[in-house]
């Protein structure tokens, strides 16, 4: 019983170890090829249309809401207190350091990571891997590199529009909700937030990218038996990349100020 | 100008799937890879594009020991032995005239402006230039070995791997995928391995057979000589009896 606990705990730490190590060797794939950088370009431009461009309805429609949501929530005490000079300021702090990068992140997770996931698991399965290595094309270059470098880019940009569009949610929800004025919101907005607050997130941004890009891809290339195991592939990158996000952003609030 | 193997053992683990597989063949010839399910036949024929690694052995392409080969040394090797799978292995995303352009693009084999006329012309040698635009998705089982079999010759190679090309096809589609490699293997002069199980494809274009057993090479031959042949585990394959001196993996 007690011998079976720890073989349980034993076999746990080394599948974590071997997804650790993985991940890292991965890391250090993606480096090299980036010095020089030798990848298909082709398949870059064409990620970021897909990764990207595709993306902005859905994050345009969070980001909106989102910063409806930070007004609503704030609107009891802002009517309370009368603090209707904050509310500019407080949506945008949480929006640039805080909401913004981190539900944009895990929506870019849920649909672009998920889906590079699904999309590179099956490919190992239906020997499309090995079809491109058979046809002398790196998969490493002609995949991976052009994707990890998509998505980093994308959510860094999508980021940028995403906590327009919530500010901009924000100021309208703002006016009708909590009777605050737009000028007043700007004024609020525009006093107490720097530049600092704004790449705060962009930081964190390009950072959750390279979480989702490299989770993502590691779940995709290393997956094992049929539709069961894309499934569970899809599954592990969506779990790691949300664990990513949320651990690392505790390190970076902690670290950048 | 000739693929060896030399005594090649692979082991997955602690279960050893070759045991020392020593054949060849040579360019311009069509050698068949024949044994029942399991028993290492599209195993073997992975390891000359560097896919899978031998345990021991060696293999020789043109005289180029490749075994120890890194991923990248590879790229030669993979340039002048092209492989068509299994299950073809058409990239989903990309369309039929795309499929065949992606090699021809990516290595240069022809100018940029006659990338498409080119994927067009080996579209028409295995009679698919209809579907070029359609996505692999769309396309029976037959169709899409043609499709591979065009992108295995854009890579203008010196050999071809066909692993099991008309198994899941029906009988006609199976003959013409047949004839389609016979007239590439003697037109463009290509060394040939073809992985079967299909005796009517063993029988009706081969130029040696070489038969997997208990993880070696049992018999290696013509076909005639296979046919002749009055052992009885090479009877009881031929004539298919469940009963039988043959042991056959899962069984």
């Amino acid at each position: 019983m007690i011998s079976s606990f720890f073989a349980s705990i034993g076999e746990k730490f080394l599948v974590l170890s071997n997804i650790l190590g993985g991940i890292t060797y991965l890391f250090y794939q993606i480096t090299v090829a980036l010095i020089p950088p030798k990848f298909d370009l082709d398949e870059f431009w064409r990620n970021l249309y897909k990764m990207g461009v595709k993306s902005v309805p859905i994050i345009i429609l969070t980001a909106f809401f989102t910063g409806g949501i930070m007004v609503i929530q704030a609107s009891v005490f802002v009517k309370k207190f009368g603090a209707t000079s904050l509310v500019g300021w407080g949506a945008g702090y949480s929006v640039f350091r805080e909401v913004g990068p981190i539900l944009l992140g895990l929506m870019f997770s849920g649909r672009v990571g998920s889906n590079n996931t699904a999309e590179l698991a099956t490919m190992v399965v239906t020997e499309q891997i090995d079809g491109l290595k058979a046809l002398a094309i790196d998969p490493f270059r002609y995949l991976i590199v052009p994707r990890v470098l998509a998505m980093i880019i994308m959510l860094f940009l999508l980021t940028i529009i995403g906590t327009v569009v919530a500010i901009f949610g924000a100021a309208l929800f703002g006016k009708f909700i909590a009777g605050v004025s737009y000028a007043g919101f700007w004024t609020s907005f525009s006093q107490n937030l720097h530049l600092a607050d704004l790449i705060h997130g962009l930081i964190k941004a390009a950072i959750f990218g390279f979480i989702v890009s490299l989770n993502s891809c590691y779940f995709g290339i290393s997956v094992k038996g049929g539709a069961v195991g894309v499934g569970k592939a899809v599954n592990n990158s969506v779990v790691a990349s949300a664990l990513g996000i949320v651990i690392f952003d505790y390190i970076l609030t902690y670290n950048i100020t | 100008m000739s693929i060896k193997f030399k005594n090649v053992h692979k082991s997955f683990g602690n279960k050893k799937v070759l045991k020392g597989i020593t054949m060849q063949v040579q360019k311009g010839e069509i050698l068949f890879v024949i044994g029942t399910s399991g028993v290492g036949k599209s195993v073997t024929i992975k390891h000359i594009i560097g896919l899978l690694k031998p345990t021991s052995g060696s293999i020789e392409v043109d005289g180029k020991k490749v075994e120890h080969l890194k991923e990248k040394q590879f790229i030669p090797i993979r340039k002048k032995v092209a492989m068509v799978f299994q299950s073809s292995s058409l990239f989903d995303s990309l369309n039929v005239l795309a499929n065949i352009a992606l090699p021809l693009e990516k290595h240069k084999i022809v100018p940029g402006d006659k990338i498409q006329d080119k994927a067009m012309q080996l579209l028409t040698e295995v009679g698919m230039e209809k579907y070029a635009s359609v996505f692999p998705s769309e396309i029976g089982d037959g169709m899409k070995k043609r499709v591979a079999i065009a992108r295995a010759l854009a890579m203008q190679p010196d050999y071809i791997l066909f692993d099991e090309p008309t198994t899941g096809l029906d009988p006609v589609s199976a003959r013409r995928v047949d004839k389609l490699i016979l007239r590439l293997a003697k037109d463009r002069g290509t060394g040939t391995i073809v992985v079967s199980h299909d005796l009517p494809s063993i029988f009706g274009i081969s130029d040696k057979i070489a038969m997997v057993y208990q993880g070696k090479i049992y018999f290696e031959g013509s076909r005639e000589e296979y046919q002749l042949s009055k052992d009885p585990i090479i009877q009881q394959f031929i004539k298919g009896t469940s009963s039988g001196p043959m042991e056959t993996p899962g069984f």
